[in-house]
Formats: structure tokens, sequence, C-alpha cells
């Protein structure tokens, strides 16, 4: 069967798929279904792959489920409310935010963590994706189908607004006497 | 090398993008360099902070169990596929799911950029332009319009093998005006196509080379905003040349391009 690659596919990169979507919707139940959609599109598309890196067409297409989701959050949340609110207002604080509990006893991780979540869309995407997943410009440029000099000033922007972030947070740390 | 090269490439260094040679630079520049070294070592920092392991959320078993099941069972079919207006947990988890998905990229306004095409010629013809304009434009903005750096052919040439499906033949034209500063990947339309990059006088030129036979990346001569799109042919492979030079210089260019061998 032709589509029982694209099921080891997305078996073998589950966690990755699955991360991208946390990081990109929030909570876990958007970025598990945002990933069941990704497998029945890809098993549907198995055909339009046309070789070349197969983690990066599958993320692609996590991806692109992903912001399709996003986008109709963002749409239906405008129609509640008529201050819209911004790309990181949109992604709900889920209550079992199990990262941030885990991490609550390493602050540090918790405070990287807020901080990232806090970050546009496209930097958190592109940080996600070589910092978390590890994966090269080359591959990073193909799942968000971009070139590769946007890739690398999407990633010196988004670093240099983390750093700023957290340079913030320390000092007003340090000012409360902690 | 200088501070700000330096600063430029401490973020490639540290993603390991950088080739070899240009990473011994770095690394002799940060050793006697107090600043560089610092803001090296503040990455660095935030590197660490971003692996830390506890960052990375792992698929739940449920949705390995789904995909599983997924995988094993029919594919559903769009047309199969209820309305969305449907209860939430009313019907099969995985018709509900192909239903959301397929309205959510209908309503959405998101595209998906799979690996195909089949739209009309005209149509087609007018993305690629649009495309070779805009991956011109963007390179134009960034830091630098190259992936790889080099006015050497022997970096270029092999730089580019198993990132397109045919390498294409890089020359470069210093002694006739037209230097070659590197080469970079960009997409027009769905493929991936190897961009050689030259430098006359002010002007950057890209040279948009087709990956192979069959490709889209045909255009008619076109102008746009004082950039201009020129065919051209390199080696045995159709390419493009987008720039902003005056007709004179664009049709020289063109000409050397296509002799060169």
């Amino acid at each position: 069967m032709a589509n029982s690659w694209v099921g080891e596919l997305a078996q073998r990169h589950l966690d990755a798929a699955y991360n991208l979507g946390r990081w990109l919707l929030g909570n876990e139940q958007d970025a598990a279904d945002a990933v069941h959609d990704a497998y029945v599109r890809a098993a549907r598309s198995a055909h339009t792959y046309a070789g070349g890196n197969a983690r990066a067409w599958w993320l692609a297409i996590v991806r692109n489920c992903c912001l399709a989701r996003l986008s109709s959050r963002q749409r239906d949340a405008q129609v509640q409310s008529i201050d819209a609110p911004g790309v990181a207002a949109a992604l709900p604080r889920s209550a079992d935010n199990e990262v941030e509990d885990r991490a609550a006893a390493a602050q540090s991780s918790a405070r990287i963590a807020s901080h990232l979540r806090a970050l546009p869309v496209e930097f958190r995407e592109t940080l996600v994706l070589r910092e978390i997943e590890d994966l090269s410009y080359r591959e990073i440029a193909d799942v968000l189908e971009v070139p590769i000099g946007t890739v690398m000033s999407r990633l010196a922007r988004g670093r240099a607004l983390l750093q700023r972030a957290l340079a913030a947070t320390e000092a007003q740390e340090l000012s409360h006497g902690l | 090398m200088d501070c700000k090269t330096a600063l430029a490439l401490l973020e490639p260094y540290l993603d390991n993008e950088l080739d070899r040679a240009d990473a011994r630079q770095l690394e002799a520049h940060v050793d006697t360099c107090a600043e560089c070294a610092a803001a090296l070592t503040r990455l660095g920092d935030l590197r660490q902070s971003l692996r830390d392991q506890t960052l990375r959320h792992t698929a739940p078993p449920e949705l390995r169990e789904r995909i599983r099941a997924a995988a094993a069972g029919a594919i559903p079919s769009s047309a199969a596929a209820p309305p969305r207006t449907a209860g939430r947990r009313a019907m099969p988890q995985w018709s509900r799911l192909a239903a959301a998905c397929v309205l959510a990229f209908g309503a959405g306004g998101v595209s998906v950029h799979l690996w195909n095409s089949g739209q009309n010629p005209a149509a087609v013809q007018t993305q690629v332009a649009r495309d070779l304009f805009a991956s011109h434009w963007r390179a134009l903005a960034a830091a630098t319009p190259v992936d790889v750096v080099s006015s050497d052919r022997h970096t270029v040439k092999p730089w580019f093998a198993g990132k397109v499906a045919e390498s294409p033949l890089v020359r470069d034209f210093a002694e006739q005006g037209f230097a070659l500063v590197g080469g970079r990947l960009d997409y027009v339309g769905d493929e991936r196509v190897a961009v050689l990059v030259y430098r006359h006088g002010q002007h950057v030129i890209d040279v948009f080379v087709a990956p192979g036979a069959g490709s889209a990346l045909t255009v008619e001569m076109a102008e746009q905003h004082g950039y201009s799109l020129t065919p051209a042919r390199l080696g045995d492979q159709p390419a493009v040349i987008v720039s902003d030079m005056d007709r004179e210089e664009r049709s020289r260019f063109a000409q050397i391009v296509r002799s060169a061998q």
C-alpha cells in the first residue's frame, strides 16, 4: 500500500511533529488534532512527494495544518472580540501545560519557555525547528518554504528578541531584590 | 576578519553551517577579540537553555495510536467528510478530523504547497515571473544575497550537489566585469532552483538555473519596478537572469552567460 511509508514516516517523526504543533498551537488537543490532520493530508497526497528530505516534507504539512487551525482560531476570536488579539495572545494558556509544570522546579526553563511562547510565530517556529528539533538551515527552509537567507534572519532576530526578554526579566528580578 | 563580519558569522558558526575555512578564520578572530568572544558566549548560553529537554513536547501515546489506526485503516476521502456544523464528538474521529482539515484549508486562506502543479500555462508563467522578482528582492533585502559566499567556482558547484536535481555550470566572469559572488537555493513555483549570484559595479545579478529537463522555469522577457527578467541558457540548462542593469549591460551579460562552457 502506497500509504504505508507515510505512516512509518509520521511515526518516526511524530515527536517532532507534535512538538512543532504544541509550540505553534499552545495546547495538547489542538496539536494532536493538527498532527492527525497532517497525517491524513500526507497519506492522501503521498503521490505528490517528489523526493528530497522526507522529514521536511512531513513537517511542512504538519506546519500548514497548524497554521490553518491557528488562522481559523484567530478568525473566531475576532468575531467574539473587537480588539483582536495578536498571535501571542491567541495562544490559549492551557491549565494542563505540562511543560511549564515540569519546569516549575527549574525556574530558568520556565522562564525561557514563557519567553519562547511569547515570540511572534515566525520567530518561534524557526527557533523550535533549529534549537529543539535540530534541523539544518536547509531543512528549515524546506519546512517553512522560504529562502535560507530568511531562515538566517529569522533566527538572528528571534535569538536577539529572546536575549532581550531574558535580560529584561533578570533586571526586573534584581530590582525586586530576588 | 573584522568584528562586523565576525558577528554576522557567529550564528551560522554555532549552527554548524559555516564551511571549515570560514570557521577557522572566525575562531582566529574570536581568540583575539573579547567583544566577539562575549557575544559568542551569550549565544552559547541561549543555545544551552533552549536545548533544555523540558522544552520538547513528546507525542502522547494516544496520538501515536491514533496515527497507527489511521494508517492501518482506509484513508478517508474528502467527499465522505461530514460538514463542520455537526456535533464535535458525534462522528467517527477520523472523518471529523478530515473535515476539519479540509474546511480549515478552504476557509483559512492558507494554501498548502504540495509538491505538485496542474495549473494552466499562462498562470504558471506569471507566477514564475512573480517568484523570480520576489526571490531577487528578498535576497537584496537580506544581509547577504547568497547562502554560499565564494568567488571560487570549485566551491560553489559542489555546494549545489545534492541540493538540486542538476548542479548548474558555475563560471566566474570577473574578467568580463561580472564577478561571481556565490550561490543560493530558492523556490520558484514548487521547484527548488540553483541561483548563481554575480556582481557588476553596484548591480547584483541573479542567474536562476532550471533544475532539469521539463522544468517550469521558463519566462519571457519582463520588467517590473526597474528590474528585468532575461531568459538565457547556461551550459545545457535553461536559465533566467534577474537584475536592475540597463538594457545594454543586460544583453551583454546574457551573451556572456550563453557562451559559457
